[in-house]
């Protein structure tokens, strides 16, 4: 069997080296020969230094369950059982976008005639943005926690050993592969250029590195079920959470949103006597009101806040699935 | 945790599982640990406890698309705790790294053959890991099965035991099975009893059909439509309340 430890020595005078990870040079202390490293490439690890203490993460908790439309007597009857501290890995790139994008935009304008031209206008935007991409190294499992939101802060390994530390267990090239099409998707929207004719992007890797970011666990427990928070270990705010909802909001919602679209229907249809778009905008926002409110009646018995798996009753995600249905619909017209 | 031997002056040197590089202690020499030859043993520690197991799994139960109080109805037939193995690969291929799980027990318990990657604080697994009274699962498909059909070169192979509750439970004379996550907390769960959405549907559809007849209505007599959209409020609040409260 091979040896797992392999010691470091410089290969010009014999003299140990010590490597630091993620580092591809190296000058020898003893000869001052330049060496440079292959092999397995490793990437620079930091980790933040925990600010939250016990106390504040309960408030921040407590502060949240307040907040929304989650139970009203959660304040009265949920009951905070643990509150614990780990470091989650995320995988952070830094990259550069260069290049040009050329393209036309179509304006329409309608003249004293009331005859409508098309104007060609040709476009030409030069790109050099540099772009911040987070993702994180492990199964998230049901904390609620995708990518980072606070890059700033103090970097020190002090608490490494005291608190739990989940480790990395994603390919570091499928996240750089991810963080690059994220950057170039993110450099061609900013272009605004509706028709592109011609483009050429380069995305440039400046710095991938792996994040230790210290979040808090705030479990809780609502009448023998258990819910949890998590709070940022860094700004002491709320990241995600579980929380239970209240029958009462999910009645006033479905109320407000039948009574409001079925109107905002009804008026469509008063005014189709106008103008016959009128009536299918009427139409169409009573629908997209009643869907909305429906989907917080029908999933709003637990509120959940944060990038989970699955979230059916928050607006963000209805919004989505609107969005997509309006596109499958244009798409069908066409 | 577990040790090496230091190639320069052969003292016990500890390390844990994410490390690379570590610093013999004794001589002060840099070592690197090359893991793409070895095969390693990784444990993550339970960090729920039954009581909270329970708990993680009384909240799904009450989630909106379980049975109408399942929570609460449910009887929780038994529970285990298990370590459950789960095959950690991690490969070069192409000069591109790329991670690869398998499971290492055959099983038919949901989630576990689909759990990419477990979340949690892996600890080497010897003699002093702590197993807090778990079954460990043995593994029995092997390792070399998966390593041959896979592409590119090893970098470093390991089995994890991954800690879960197994929990079933009995709901209308029916057994189902939950497992449940103790490192993160998830719950996995392939067939559970579901909620009907009709009586959702049916309050939301009524609503909206009364509200836009009444705003019609408000052209002919003002009066009498607001008297009916005054009932209606109070009708579909009523109607929605009752039926997300019990149905």
């Amino acid at each position: 069997m091979a040896d797992i430890s392999v010691g470091l020595n410089c290969p010009a005078c014999g003299g140990a080296v010590s490597v630091v990870e993620g580092e591809s040079t190296l000058l020898c202390p003893y000869c001052s020969s330049t060496l440079f490293i292959e092999g397995d490439q490793g990437v620079t690890t930091m980790a933040f230094k925990n600010r939250v203490n016990r106390e504040s993460a309960l408030k921040a908790s407590r502060l949240w369950w307040s907040r929304g439309w989650k139970a009203r007597d959660l304040k009265r009857v949920g009951r905070t059982t643990e509150v614990y501290p780990i470091y989650l890995p995320f995988w952070r790139a830094m990259t550069r976008v260069a290049g040009w994008i050329c393209g036309y935009e179509i304006r329409r304008h309608t003249d004293s005639k009331g005859r409508v031209h098309e104007q060609k206008v040709p476009k030409e935007v030069m790109i050099l943005n540099d772009y911040r991409f987070s993702e994180i190294a492990t199964d998230p499992g049901d904390l609620g926690i995708r990518s980072l939101r606070n890059f700033a802060g103090e970097t020190s390994f002090a608490d490494f050993d005291m608190i739990p530390t989940f480790e990395a267990t994603t390919s570091k090239d499928d996240a750089l592969a991810r963080a690059r099409s994220d950057a170039q998707s993110r450099a061609r929207s900013s272009a605004k250029v509706s028709r592109v004719t011609m483009e050429r992007l380069h995305v440039l890797t400046r710095r991938l590195s792996m994040v230790y970011y210290p979040i808090w666990v705030v479990r809780y427990t609502y009448r023998d079920r258990m819910y949890m928070t998590t709070v940022d270990g860094v700004t002491g705010q709320v990241l995600s959470g579980r929380a239970p909802g209240d029958p009462l909001f999910q009645s006033l919602a479905i109320t407000a949103g039948t009574s409001v679209g079925g109107l905002a229907a009804a008026l469509g249809i008063i005014m189709s006597g106008i103008a016959a778009e009128l009536m299918i905008v009427g139409l169409l926002a009573g629908g997209v009101i009643l869907y909305i409110t429906y989907r917080f009646f029908r999933h709003g018995s637990e509120i959940v806040e944060g990038e989970f798996k699955h979230k059916p009753a928050s607006v963000s995600q209805t919004i989505k699935e609107l969005q997509s249905a309006a596109r499958t619909l244009q798409e069908a017209y066409r | 945790m577990a040790s090496i031997k230091c190639p320069k002056c052969a003292a016990p040197v500890a390390f844990d599982a994410g490390t690379k590089f570590i610093k013999c202690s004794y001589c002060d020499s840099q070592i690197y640990i090359d893991r793409s030859g070895a095969g390693f043993y990784y444990g993550v520690p339970f960090v729920i406890d039954e009581t909270n197991a329970m708990g993680l799994f009384r909240r799904w139960a009450a989630g909106p698309k379980k049975a109408k109080d399942l929570d609460k109805r449910a009887q929780v037939a038994s529970v285990q705790k298990q370590y459950f193995p789960v095959y950690m690969l991690r490969r070069d291929v192409n000069g591109k790294e790329q991670v690869f799980f398998e499971p290492a027990g055959s099983t038919t318990l949901p989630g576990l053959h689909a759990l990419k990657v477990p979340a949690g604080d892996l600890k080497i697994f010897d003699a002093s890991f702590d197993t807090g009274g778990a079954e460990l699962i043995k593994p029995d498909i092997e390792m070399v099965s998966y390593v041959d059909s896979l592409p590119g070169k090893p970098k470093e192979q390991a089995l994890v035991f991954f800690p879960i509750w197994r929990l079933s439970y009995v709901f209308e004379q029916k057994r189902y099975d939950v497992v449940v996550d103790a490192s993160a907390g998830e719950v996995f769960s392939a067939v559970f009893p579901t909620r009907s959405s009709a009586a959702y549907i049916l309050v939301a559809v009524f609503g909206f059909l009364a509200f836009a007849f009444e705003g019609l209505l408000a052209l002919d007599s003002m009066a009498l439509a607001l008297v009916l959209m005054m009932l209606t409020v109070i009708g579909v609040f009523a109607a929605s309340f009752t039926v997300a409260r019990r149905l």
